[in-house]
Formats: structure tokens, C-alpha cells, sequence
């Protein structure tokens, strides 16, 4: 049912229309950041980095429409909730392109010293996963699923998994040849960039679930990271 | 979604202690026309509650009955039963006086009486108790400072209750009705004629009076309810349609008609 104030549903649909757009720029963000340095295409690894300040912009268009509905409108129930509910996911999808622009950044090191897919085969379905999670969730947020989304929360369980075997395998390839090491260790980060990319998806679903339903997600979900926990004695 | 039927409302998350008021089948009738239609609520002692709803959707009236201050006019009839301490207010027998002296009302609009600060304090507990002259000044410093007024007041206390402000007028009427020593206060759109500062100000007496008084609230304005009340009765078309901790009414709500109105799509 629309509000009797109509402006009020045009800045609430305006809010949403910034999350929905900074979610589609997350995603090809991702997207391209992978794509860049697997390739080792270091065009495209900048215009990566040029979309973040596009991102940047975003939120803080996002901040203060939020802000100034809030000031104007002091919105209630499920308004209140898709309204602050904006303001944190904005602030995971710009915390998202920052991941995938550091990303970009290290295709020159990366580059330079041997071909990154023929190191890394695993990063390149962890990638898949992830750009999965990312374009998932903005589109089941704004379908309106939250049974979809809890279940893409538990999904990131699949991208730490795929996390702990590139970890392994990099580890892998750098006490095989040392001169892979650096190569290896950017590579690393990008696959670790990739994880937090994963946690920032599940905050992301867990924010939306909880403006679509009025309550919160179990706090616990599945954990699969291994590669913080001690190694098994030999 | 099936609606809840009011009488399924008491399940709420509401955690009633100790009902100071129990509103139990109750049905009221403008001669022939119903506006409460089977209410059934629990009011927690030393509390605030708060109505809310559009215009006619029955909130002033369900106020009206719990001091049985609809008997002044005529036609006007409830049924069922109120329990003030689980004895049923709406009997016969019951002592219409001493009722009001256990249950106050605040108005809309501040309504002093045409005599001074001091005697409109005077004027209601001197029906009820004699009293020295000492005992009674006290007892009108006492009553305006509970109403925050004291400070404001304390110099011109023979001055007329006229001569104050809107937000001083009402906060001498809050005065007026602590200084009879009641039970239950009920506030009929208390803020709704004043300023923001005025409203502050009663509103912060609210939040302390809460600590003595079980208190009712009618109130059109949303964050007003929001901020000053620890459960909210959502009504409309004069049912009891939602019943609940007033952070579950604001944040979410069971019922799509609670959601629809505070969130102002219709009402």
C-alpha cells in the first residue's frame, strides 16, 4: 500500500534504487577485478579502480538521503527498517568495492612474474562463488525472498571452503619453487580480499533479512575457515 | 494473513507483572451506534500505555470509560467489565467520587479553573480531606513540583491559573490531578496543544511520574507514544487490533493494519 504522502514512497524508492545500484557495481567490480588478474589485463584492473570512487560517491548520496528521510519523515516499522537497513548495507557494498580495488592494484605484481592461472585454479572458482553471492543478494533482497536469503548467508560456508584449499594450494606452490612466493602472496591476498568479500555478502543478507521480516537471523552460521585454526601436530 | 481477534491480543510479548486494569469483554455504545467492540487488555501497574489509532477508531472513548467519565453525557452505555484492582469499576454500586480520586484525567486543552495557582491545587483535595493550612501548603508545593512547575510558579502562587502559559497551564492540571493522590492518570492528547518545549517538558514528567502512577496516554502523534509509553494499543474502527511492547509496534509489527498506519499509509 503506498504512503498517503507520495514523496515519501519516492524517496524511500530512491534509497533503494542507490542500493540496488551500488550492488550491481559491487558485482561487476568483482567481476572485472578477477577477470583482471587472471589475466593479467591491467586496463581493466583500472578502470576497477576508478569505479570505487564511484562507489564512494553512491554512498554518501545513499548517507544523506537516509539522513535527511530520517530528519524529515521519522519513519516507523518497516519503513524505519528498509531505511537503516540502506545505511549498513550501503556501507558493506562500499566496503566490498574497496576489497575489489585492492585487488586490481596488485595485477601488476601479480603480472609481472608468471601467469596467475596457471598458479591459481582454485582462485578462479572462488571467484565465481563469490561474484555469485554478490549479485545474488541484491537481486533476493530486492525480490523480497528471505527464505533466499538466509540461505545464501550459509552459503558462504562454500567460499571459505574453496578459501582454506587455495590457501593450501598456494602455500603449496611457494615452498615448490621460491620464486613463485611473491606472485603467490599477492595472489594470497586477493583470495583473502575475495573471503571478506564473502563475509561482507553475508552481512549484507543478514541486514536484509532482517528489513523484510522484523527479526534477526540465529546468530551463529556455519564457519568453515580453516586456515586461522593450528595446524594438526605431524 | 488471518487477523488476530482481540481476544487473542493478551498473548503478546506484553509481560503484565501485576494489571493495575483489566479491560475484560468490554463493548460501548453511542446509543445505538458501537464504537469498542469486545475489548479485552491488561494494563501493567506503575506503567505507561499508550493508545493509538485514526480519528474514531475508539482510543478517547476506551480512555473515557476506565474513570466512567462518559457518564455525563447521555445515551452513552459500556458493557463488560474494568477491573481497577480487580474490582469491577463499571458496577452499579460503585462510588463515582471516590473513582475519580483513584483515577485523574488530563484533558487536551489545559482547563485551570478561573482562581488562582494555589487554589486550583486546593480547590480538588479539599472536596476529598480536611486538612490543616500548613498540611495543604505542602501539599500544593509537593503537588507542583511532581508537575515540575514549582520553580516557575513558587513567587505568584495567588496569581490567577489563567495567567500561565498553554504548556505551564497544562502542567498545573498534571499538578491538580497528582495533588487528590491517585492510582491511574489518564492523558487525553496531553501535548497536543503545545509547543516542542512544552511537550518536552511533559513528556520528561511522564517518564518520572511512571515511577508512582500506572498512566494511560492517547495520543496522535506516533514518536510522541514512541518515546514516552512501555507498551502501545494499536485501535481502529473500535477494535483492539494490536497489543504489544511499544519497541515491537515501532520496529515490527504482527499486523499489516498496525504497520499500515503507523508508517502512515493510511489513517
Amino acid at each position: 500500500m503506498a504512503h498517503t504522502v507520495a514523496s515519501f514512497d519516492e524517496d524511500l524508492r530512491q534509497i533503494s534504487q542507490l542500493i540496488r545500484d551500488m550492488g550491481d557495481l559491487a558485482g561487476s567490480m568483482v567481476g572485472a577485478s578477477t577477470k583482471a588478474l587472471l589475466n593479467s589485463d591491467n586496463a581493466m584492473a583500472q578502470r576497477v579502480v576508478s569505479d570505487d570512487a564511484i562507489m564512494d560517491a553512491r554512498q554518501r548520496e545513499l548517507d544523506d538521503r537516509a539522513i535527511t528521510l530520517i530528519a524529515k519523515r521519522q519513519p516507523m516499522a518497516d519503513d524505519l527498517r528498509s531505511v537503516v537497513g540502506a545505511i549498513r548495507m550501503a556501507g558493506d557494498l562500499e566496503r566490498i568495492g574497496d576489497l575489489a580495488k585492492n585487488i586490481a592494484k596488485r595485477v601488476g605484481s601479480v603480472g609481472v612474474s608468471a601467469a596467475p592461472r596457471d598458479l591459481s585454479h582454485s582462485i578462479d572458482s572462488m571467484a565465481q562463488l563469490v561474484l555469485i553471492q554478490v549479485q545474488g543478494v541484491i537481486e533476493e533482497y530486492t525480490a523480497g525472498d528471505a527464505t533466499a536469503l538466509a540461505k545464501l548467508r550459509n552459503d558462504d560456508e562454500r567460499v571459505d571452503v574453496k578459501y582454506t584449499s587455495v590457501f593450501r594450494e598456494l602455500l603449496t606452490y611457494m615452498m615448490e619453487d621460491p620464486r613463485n612466493i611473491t606472485a603467490c602472496t599477492h595472489l594470497l591476498f586477493c583470495a583473502k580480499n575475495l573471503e571478506r568479500i564473502g563475509d561482507h555478502v553475508t552481512n549484507i543478507a543478514e541486514n536484509a533479512y532482517y528489513v523484510l521480516t522484523g527479526t534477526q537471523l540465529p546468530a551463529n552460521r556455519p564457519k568453515q575457515d580453516e586456515t586461522a585454526m593450528p595446524a594438526p601436530a605431524a | 494473513m488471518k487477523p488476530m481477534l482481540s481476544t487473542d491480543l493478551n498473548v503478546a510479548d506484553v509481560v503484565v507483572e501485576k494489571a493495575k486494569i483489566e479491560v475484560k469483554n468490554l463493548n460501548f455504545y453511542y446509543g445505538q451506534s458501537k464504537a469498542l467492540k469486545d475489548i479485552n487488555l491488561s494494563l501493567p501497574e506503575r506503567s505507561v500505555t499508550a493508545f493509538i489509532g485514526p480519528s474514531g477508531c475508539g482510543k478517547s472513548t476506551l480512555l473515557r470509560v476506565l474513570n466512567r467519565i462518559y457518564e455525563l453525557y447521555p445515551k452513552q452505555t459500556a458493557e463488560g467489565q474494568v477491573l481497577l484492582d480487580g474490582k469491577n469499576i463499571l458496577d452499579r454500586s460503585q462510588d463515582l467520587n471516590l473513582l475519580r480520586t483513584k483515577i485523574g484525567m488530563v484533558f487536551q486543552k489545559p482547563t485551570p479553573f478561573p482562581m488562582s495557582i494555589y487554589e486550583n491545587i486546593a480547590f480538588g483535595v479539599r472536596l476529598y480531606e480536611k486538612i490543616s493550612k500548613a498540611e495543604m501548603d505542602n501539599r500544593v508545593e509537593q503537588a507542583l513540583k511532581r508537575a515540575a512547575l514549582w520553580n516557575e510558579v513558587k513567587d505568584k502562587l495567588n496569581a490567577s491559573g489563567q495567567s500561565l502559559s498553554g504548556g505551564q497551564q497544562q502542567r498545573l492540571c498534571i499538578a491538580r490531578t497528582v495533588a487528590v493522590k491517585p492510582e491511574v492518570i489518564l492523558l487525553d492528547e496531553p501535548a497536543s496543544a503545545l509547543d516542542p518545549l512544552s511537550t518536552a517538558k511533559i513528556e520528561e514528567l511522564i517518564d518520572e511520574l511512571q515511577a508512582d502512577y500506572t498512566i494511560v496516554i492517547v495520543t496522535h502523534n506516533m514518536q510522541q507514544a514512541a518515546r514516552v509509553s512501555r507498551q502501545t494499543a494499536f485501535m481502529y474502527l473500535g477494535e483492539l487490533v494490536e497489543f504489544d511492547r511499544t519497541e515491537k509496534i515501532f520496529t515490527s509489527p504482527r499486523e499489516k493494519r498496525t504497520q499500515d498506519y503507523i508508517t502512515g499509509r493510511f489513517g
